[in-house]
């Protein structure tokens, strides 16, 4: 609310609509935008971009990620790809892929760069929190490597790998509309944020950005829901046995 | 099993450290066997090594027909997986050995009740205090069919009331289920009242020092008679 205020009243002093639209012109022009035909094409087009990337990054990153944490060579090779993936700045990774790929793959291999690491050390420094003694005592007792992988390693390393997710995430959501601004593929919310910045259409880059934090807000609540689905699952199950009996 | 002219030799921070140094021991068939010895004297060393954990650097463990194959091995701790049920605990170290959920389920849930946590299966090992924990680990060692049973001081952390109804428990499971069975502990009170044979261990490297052979039967077996209180005596000099 207060937020709103400042931004009013900024509005007003300025008097001039293309640096910052007042907040009524904003909401004016995103009921314009929710209201034009193929808007649901151009946020699908941006979710669809973030959950492939997301489930990618999720995958590799938790794969490799137990592989490097128990071989060593896995992980000797994986380390400098991993320094110079953090170090290079998301703009020349996003310059770079366009060069190399179609303007729709832009965004799923930058954020898949970006989010990669994150998730990766993650998972990686999980293995090495893993208790020696309970993997002595599944060595003792005979357990297969898919038993152990299923009732040993992920069940330890669920914390680091919700972690890793939660944080690749919302990075997921920053990269791919940053790609869709540089190279802008027909549908998706960050090319139409940059045909209205072209255009000098400040209240409609404002609005898309409202949109942007809505569907990345959206994300993560969904997320936090889903981690609470086995639970929810559980308590259902109790509960539907207490009613048989 | 019979153990001959075991060498063991650690590596600590450049320094080389011998363990084991020409070490032997036989352990009848069915019977448990004590080692008593101080702390870092080589008993979980040589423990280890009957469990294949770790390889000798010399000599070797032979095992007989009823003996080779899977170990049954109690720890210091009772090392449960902390996301399962009692329950699972127990169930999922009999998955290897085929059988039906139901089977491995019914069979679990037997020796939970033999350990009397009948009304805890369905609880996580963190709503368990200490002993109950260690009580999972013991219908866990006696569910699993090994072939052989190391206990490295399996009752140590805990307080002595508990440690006595422990060590019953055990004995109980143990009489209906002989196995060959190496005991580790520091307690001799423990061992002369669960052990066939009780050796007692020099400091490292680890040797024999003597051999007590107790015939008297285990449920005769009391602290206050005199024998015991001579034979505890002894290991205490």
């Amino acid at each position: 609310m207060m937020l709103l205020g400042i931004w009013q009243v900024g509005a007003t002093l300025l008097d001039a609509s293309v640096i910052l639209p007042t907040p009524a012109e904003t909401f004016r022009a995103l009921a314009r935008l929710l209201s034009r035909p193929p808007l649901a094409l151009q946020v699908m087009a941006t979710v669809g971009r973030a959950i492939r990337s997301f489930l990618i990054i999720f995958a590799v990153g938790t794969a490799l990620g137990i592989l490097a944490g128990y071989a060593r060579p896995v992980h000797a090779f994986l380390q400098p790809l991993l320094v110079i993936c953090k170090a290079t700045p998301v703009m020349s990774v996003i310059l770079l892929a366009f060069i190399w790929f179609s303007s729709g793959t832009v965004p799923l291999f930058s954020a898949f760069l970006m989010g990669f690491p994150v998730m990766f050390v993650q998972v990686e420094q999980g293995v090495r929190l893993i208790s020696p003694q309970l993997h002595e005592m599944t060595v003792l007792y005979g357990f297969s490597s898919r038993m152990r992988l299923f009732h040993l390693v992920i069940p330890s390393l669920t914390p680091s790998i919700i972690t890793g997710a939660k944080a690749s995430l919302s990075m997921v959501w920053k990269v791919v509309i940053a790609a869709e601004v540089l190279t802008v593929p027909r549908y998706g919310v960050g090319s139409r944020m940059q045909m209205a910045q072209v255009n000098l259409e400040t209240a409609e880059v404002l609005a898309w950005t409202l949109v942007a934090i809505f569907l990345t807000a959206v994300g993560d609540m969904l997320f936090l829901a889903i981690l609470k689905l086995p639970k929810h699952i559980r308590a259902a199950r109790a509960s539907m046995k207490e009613m048989m009996r | 099993m019979r153990a001959q002219h075991l060498d063991k030799t650690y590596v600590v921070a450049g320094k080389t450290l011998p363990v084991l140094e020409d070490f032997s021991l036989i352990v009848p068939t069915d019977t448990i066997t004590a080692l008593v010895g101080p702390s870092g004297c080589g008993k979980t060393t040589f423990l280890r090594l009957v469990g294949e954990l770790e390889q000798p650097d010399r000599g070797s463990i032979t095992k007989n027909g009823k003996e080779e194959g899977p170990i049954s091995y109690l720890f210091q701790e009772p090392r449960l997986l902390p996301w399962h049920t009692v329950l699972a605990n127990v169930e999922l170290v009999l998955r290897p050995f085929g059988a039906d959920h139901h089977e491995r389920t019914a069979k679990a849930m037997e020796f939970i009740e033999l350990v009397g946590l009948a009304d805890y299966a369905k609880f996580k090992p963190e709503q368990l205090s200490g002993g109950m924990r260690q009580r999972v680990a013991i219908a866990r060692a006696f569910a699993y069919p090994g072939r052989m049973m190391l206990l490295d001081e399996p009752f140590q952390s805990l307080d002595s009331s508990l440690r006595w109804s422990l060590v019953k428990a055990f004995l109980r499971l143990w009489e209906a289920d002989k196995r060959t069975t190496v005991y580790v502990t520091h307690d001799v009170q423990e061992a002369v009242l669960m052990a066939d044979t009780v050796i007692r261990l020099s400091s490292r490297p680890m040797r024999i020092i003597e051999r007590h052979d107790i015939d008297t039967p285990r449920n005769d077996r009391s602290l206050g008679d005199p024998a015991f209180i001579a034979l505890q005596a002894a290991f205490y000099t």
